[in-house]
């Protein structure tokens, strides 16, 4: 209950909480900025985080690794793009849900050596995909607006599709991204709890396991991968609306790198994927704004990667809460004076804290 | 479909840009058979290597032979460095996370590069480029062909290092069962050791030969290893000669497929998926008959 009253607050602050302080200019932001500026920011911040969703539902959920993430959210901004030329009429949310629905054919695609492939392999032949993905949509221009589908008009290297008619202003576009992404949210949300999400992690612990359970494998991890490319999809749908996507954003690497955040974010809990769509957008800009030097974040999340991969499995979205419950618990003790009673128990044999944290990065609460 | 003579010359560039894909490919299974880690960050170490290289150069820091020296005593370091670090605590744990592990390191070093060196494009130049062989019509620099032979030598060395040393058959052990190893009285510890390093000099000189090929920059050169990758995948990052040869026919393939034809007239404009496709085809027909993977 108290977890639905914070999803609630963040989700309201997230819709009027925070546009309206950046257009006051409320918020410690580095003021030189215009608020365009940040809106943009956090509209990325909410299509990226998206793409987080769907890699976090991957990893965290069903063991699985795709590194084409990044890929698929290109394929679904080319996919809305194209449609959108090839069928003008189509509003808004068809092109969206289109994109995503190619985007998640796609990815099906790219899943289905994910049948007999694990770990390792299935890693590398997804980036590989990605890198071959990279030079198709290259070679077609990516994702360069004609008329027709495979239309290409020469001389604009941006291509867009206009935004919503509700949602033609920059804050009003970022709410409509929000309320896109809540929607996705749940679809995800509601996949963890139900069936889908116990038969991922009867397939994460032991895939032989799962089968003699009567698990259908082959099904629920090929939807895995297609819902993953869904939301890329989507997500890339509404990246193809202004400011748009451009042929130089199509680099393999981004795949890499947002695999990278992803982990750092957290993959146990739907909340680490907002957590790794801020640091894979918002904190690089803040970096800039800040005259730190955008290096620096690379530097950081390379030592993220490690810190995460060597003591915090959660990632920053259980960690940070975790510390901080234990920073208050020791200056609630060192206040009241109480923390004599917590040493004599941490003193105690116990070896209850460590098989605790061992499950918790097993067992994935959202 | 044209004749062999038309193919000729792009068969020769073909040797030249497969020695490109070889050289780091060998040097990304060496490391995974003997340690088990896929080095993600190769390309990165290499770079970081080249642009010291061109750093020292630059500022007439010492002889150019020095430069060179520097350029692979620094891959070999910090390849050691990680491998001394970070190996032991991630010696249980998955392959997938051993290398997206060195993903942190490559994190850290285009980081460091780009702040230090800025992404503006540097260059130098080795001496080896000033020189060349024509090769029915086709001009090959010196550096090209030690592209072609530097992978081989490397290959062929280490092939018998492992099968016939003392310290080579400790590391396939190692490579098999780190434990079992330990318990049979092999320095542990010390075997890796010398794999990092030697897997770090030889990222060394292919970082150097790669700013050359490739041209100095550092994003190309980090993330080259994803071309790299698809030929140690086609040598199912097991068999040394397979990568050897992966690299080859990938360079071959793409060459050939820049040959204006008649049966295929855009060829030339996809060419580069090559590494990418083949690599997943020798992926998959690994995996063809494997139905349940049981991890234990």
């Amino acid at each position: 209950m108290r977890q639905i009253a914070w999803v609630v607050v963040f989700i309201l602050f997230a819709l009027f909480g925070l546009p309206f302080l950046l257009e006051r200019g409320w918020v410690p932001l580095p003021s030189h900025s215009a608020t365009s500026y940040w809106i943009g920011i956090f509209t990325y911040t909410v299509i990226y985080s998206l793409v987080t969703l769907g890699l976090g539902l991957l990893i965290g959920r069903v063991g699985l690794v795709s590194l084409c993430q990044f890929m698929l959210l290109l394929v679904g901004s080319w996919a809305a793009v194209r449609f959108d030329q090839l069928w003008p009429w189509l509003p808004y949310p068809a092109v969206l849900l289109v994109a995503g629905l190619v985007t998640g054919a796609i990815g099906t695609l790219i899943g289905l050596p994910a049948l007999r492939l694990s770990g390792l392999y299935l890693a590398l032949i997804t980036l590989m995909a990605a890198a071959a993905i990279t030079v198709l949509l290259k070679v077609q221009q990516f994702p360069n607006g004609g008329g027709g589908f495979w239309g290409v008009k020469q001389g604009s290297p941006i291509s867009q599709i206009s935004r919503p008619s509700i949602a033609l202003g920059d804050t009003a576009f970022y709410r409509y991204c929000v309320c896109v992404a809540i929607v996705m949210f749940l679809i995800a949300f509601w996949h963890v709890k139900t069936k889908p999400g116990r038969a991922w992690a009867a397939i994460r612990q032991s895939e032989a396991t799962a089968l003699s359970a009567g698990v259908r494998t082959t099904v629920y991890k090929l939807w895995a991968f297609a819902l993953a490319a869904f939301f890329a999809g989507v997500a890339g749908g509404m990246l193809a609306s202004p400011p748009g996507v451009n042929i130089n954003q199509l680099r393999t690497q981004d795949s890499i790198a947002i695999y990278a955040i992803t982990l750092v974010g957290g993959v146990y809990t739907l909340a680490g994927a907002v957590v790794g769509g801020l640091v894979f957008r918002l904190v690089p800009a803040l970096f800039e704004q800040w005259g730190i030097g955008v290096e620096w974040f690379t530097i950081l999340s390379g030592v993220g990667i490690l810190q995460v991969l060597l003591t915090a499995p959660g990632g920053i979205a259980q960690q940070v809460p975790h510390d901080f419950g234990n920073l208050g618990k020791k200056l609630y003790g060192a206040v009241t004076g109480k923390n004599r009673a917590a040493k004599a128990a941490a003193a105690a044999p116990a070896p209850g804290p460590a098989v605790v944290s061992s499950v918790e990065a097993v067992e994935p609460t959202s | 479909m044209p004749s062999f003579d038309d193919l000729k010359p792009f068969i020769v560039l073909g040797f030249a840009l497969g020695g490109v894909f070889a050289m780091q490919g060998v040097g990304l299974v060496v490391l995974y058979q003997a340690t088990g880690v896929l080095n993600l960050a190769y390309g990165a170490i290499g770079a970081a290597g080249a642009f010291l290289t061109w750093e020292l150069i630059d500022n007439d820091l010492g002889p150019h032979w020095l430069a060179y020296t520097a350029c692979i005593a620094f891959a070999g370091v910090v390849t050691l460095a990680y491998g001394w670090l970070f190996g032991p605590p991630f010696a249980a744990r998955d392959p997938l996370v051993k290398a997206t592990a060195t993903l942190g390191l490559l994190l850290i070093l285009v980081g460091w590069m780009q702040w230090h060196y800025g992404a503006n494009a540097h260059g130098f130049k080795l001496p080896s480029e000033n020189h060349y062989i024509t090769v029915s019509g086709v001009r090959v620099t010196y550096t090209q062909l030690i592209g072609i032979v530097f992978p081989i030598i490397v290959t062929a060395a280490t092939a018998l290092f492992l099968r016939k040393s003392k310290l080579g058959t400790a590391m396939r052990a190692l490579a098999n069962d780190r434990e079992i190893t330990s318990m049979l009285g092999v320095p542990v510890r010390r075997v890796e050791a010398v794999a990092w390093f030697g897997s770090g000099i030889i990222c060394g000189v292919a970082g150097l030969l790669l700013s050359q090929l490739v041209g100095l920059d550092i994003v190309t050169l980090t993330f080259f290893v994803i071309a790299a990758l698809a030929a140690a995948l086609i040598g199912q990052l097991k068999s040394l000669w397979g990568t050897l040869i992966g690299g080859f026919v990938i360079g071959i393939v793409q060459s050939c497929l820049a040959t204006p034809n008649t049966i295929w007239a855009n060829s030339g404009a996809y060419r580069t998926m090559t590494p990418f496709v083949l690599a997943i085809i020798a992926i998959l027909w690994v995996a063809r008959k494997r139905q349940v993977v049981v991890q234990t």
